[in-house]
């Protein structure tokens, strides 16, 4: 064992695959309540709205206001289904690839000899010479891979989901194996970060960040990248954006304007169909103050790590935050538990979308649906981790010496909050 | 390190009221939110006949999203109180960001079918 490092134990790794447990069952119980429960009463309520409305149709004395209402009827009701039913799929899936990462991640270190753990390559000694960590390579290789696959992983996922085509196992082979290599990359990651309680952290020792922590550097850098990668989408709407006559730039046209005398309804946006009413414009709103809200929580796990004399609060916050190790853990999960809240919202603010003929094969709905999609794939991607954050804060613990790995992806989770702030004026309010 | 520690009108903010600039930086962003929302929800400004035109909704979506943007990455991200190589190395892309909003974003409404064949080598459409 290094010095600076904390012996794991096999069991400590069982804990992951417990909590993989949980996070099944409650997938399992909300896609029962809300995708199954909820959602059959609501397909009654529409099936019904929808005979009522080809009764009207199909009645002579029935005036036009009737019709138009009953239509309205019809379609509320529809869309009051999907959400239940989109909402539970998605917990259901979110809490199954949840379970599956901790489970796996868990077991793979579990299953590893009892003095293989303690890992001596992390926490190096400050005299030591760092040897490096294959982690990242391994799960390059296998998202690499997992790409290289992915249309025809998609092919096979429509056969088994019967919409069309054939399942050959072969399609989803080579995607598979690079799942494989994710997964052997990330637990690899862990068995070697879990251990780690700080001191002994990476220093750079050449400009032009001399002094400072090296994977915060690094963490920069990447934030640098993936700024590029948002302003790509931002750049390739306001190219679009600009030459569409919108309803709302064909009323505020004049003379001489490209759009002036355009017909309306020739161009809709997805704010178009949004940011009219309360009800549309709500999932997006509700996002926006989620991830706000979970840009503090973070922060507040961090403080609270980094606080060397912490004290538990004295009013009813007291049941939350009972003590140092538990309040930290507590902030990572309503961090994820908010962060949750905001792709179900999405996916279920999608399925309106698409329901109501907004989809992904117009450019409006192509640009909507690729900028939105990679944020809630950045957001998913941040959940992952936080997993792990919240499965070390309950087991090892954070504290002022090794709260920088919540300060760390803290920075990678307010940047993905900070591209929201660009998106959601962009694509929702605009 | 990634600590804030407190001075100047953080530590005016934490004295006077006993809640840390976290705090005030959380409240502002969600009023701030909520005013975007409001901005583009009402066509006229509450209690006023005044209507808000396409031109103020632009208006106050650029203006509230530096607002929040700077709150985050100032106090959330810890550019403020960090050493500075942080925000230059946060900054450098701003000017490929810029070059991408104005090449691509705002000028040539058609885009690459109409660029000067110099600009598309060996593109067969882009010198029809």
């Amino acid at each position: 064992m290094s010095a600076h490092n904390n012996h794991v134990e096999n069991s400590t790794w069982m804990h992951a695959v417990m909590m993989a447990g949980i996070f099944a069952v409650i997938g399992i119980i909300a896609f029962a309540a809300l995708g199954i429960g909820v959602a059959n009463q609501k397909h009654d309520v529409y099936d019904d709205a929808k005979h009522d409305y080809h009764d009207a149709k199909e009645d002579p004395l029935t005036t036009s206001e009737e019709l138009d209402d009953l239509y309205h009827k019809e379609e509320k009701a529809h869309l009051s289904f999907l959400t239940y039913r989109v909402a539970g799929i998605t917990i259901l899936v979110m809490c199954s690839i949840y379970a599956i990462f901790l489970g796996i991640g868990g077991l793979v270190n579990a299953l590893q000899p009892d003095d293989d753990h303690g890992g001596d390559d992390h926490g190096h000694d400050d005299h030591e010479e760092h040897h490096g960590s294959a982690s990242p390579i391994i799960f390059s290789l296998g998202v690499m891979l997992f790409l290289m696959g992915f249309p025809s992983f998609v092919v096979a996922c429509k056969a088994l989901m019967s919409q069309g085509g054939t399942f050959v196992f072969s399609d989803i082979l080579v995607s598979l194996i690079g799942l494989n290599f994710i997964m052997l990359g990330v637990a690899n990651w862990w068995k070697e970060d879990l251990p780690f309680i700080g001191h002994g952290e990476q220093i750079a020792t050449s400009a032009p960040f001399e002094g400072e922590h090296i994977r915060k550097a690094g963490l920069w850098v990447f934030i640098m990248s993936e700024i590029m990668v948002f302003a790509t989408f931002f750049s390739s709407y306001l190219r679009v954006r600009t030459e569409w006559c919108t309803d709302w730039a064909i009323r505020s046209s004049e003379e001489g304007d490209s759009c002036y005398g355009v017909a309306e309804g020739s161009v809709t946006t997805a704010s178009d169909l949004l940011r009219y009413d309360v009800a549309t414009l709500m999932p997006g709103a509700i996002n926006t103050f989620a991830l706000i809200v979970s840009s503090y929580t973070i922060v507040l796990a961090l403080k609270t790590a980094k606080d060397k004399n912490w004290e538990a609060p004295t009013n009813f916050m007291r049941f939350v935050l009972p003590d140092k190790k538990r309040a930290i853990r507590n902030y990572l999960i309503a961090t994820l538990a908010l962060g949750s809240l905001f792709i179900v919202l999405k996916l279920v603010e999608w399925s309106h979308l698409v329901a109501e003929g907004f989809d992904i094969g117009s450019p409006q709905g192509s640009i909507f649906y690729v900028a939105t999609g990679a944020h809630g794939l950045h957001v998913f991607v941040g959940l992952l981790v936080m997993l792990y954050l919240i499965f070390k804060s309950d087991t090892v613990g954070f504290d002022e010496d090794n709260g920088q790995g919540i300060e760390y992806f803290g920075l990678y989770w307010h940047f993905v909050d900070l591209a929201w702030v660009v998106i959601f004026p962009a694509f929702y309010l605009y | 390190m990634g600590e804030h520690v407190a001075s100047g009108i953080e530590k005016w903010l934490l004295d006077k009221t006993g809640k840390d600039i976290y705090f005030w930086n959380f409240i502002v962003l969600m009023f701030f939110t909520l005013f975007e929302v409001g901005a583009v929800f009402f066509e006229k400004i509450p209690g006023t006949e005044i209507e808000i035109t396409r031109l103020m909704v632009w208006g106050v979506l650029i203006g509230v999203g530096i607002i929040k943007g700077y709150g985050i990455a100032a106090y959330f991200m810890h550019l403020r109180g960090d050493p500075r190589i942080y925000t230059r190395t946060a900054l450098f892309p701003v000017l490929f960001v810029l070059l991408m909003l104005w090449g691509i974003g705002l000028s040539n409404p058609e885009a690459v079918t109409e660029l000067p064949a110099w600009c598309t080598p060996d593109w067969d459409y882009a010198t029809r």
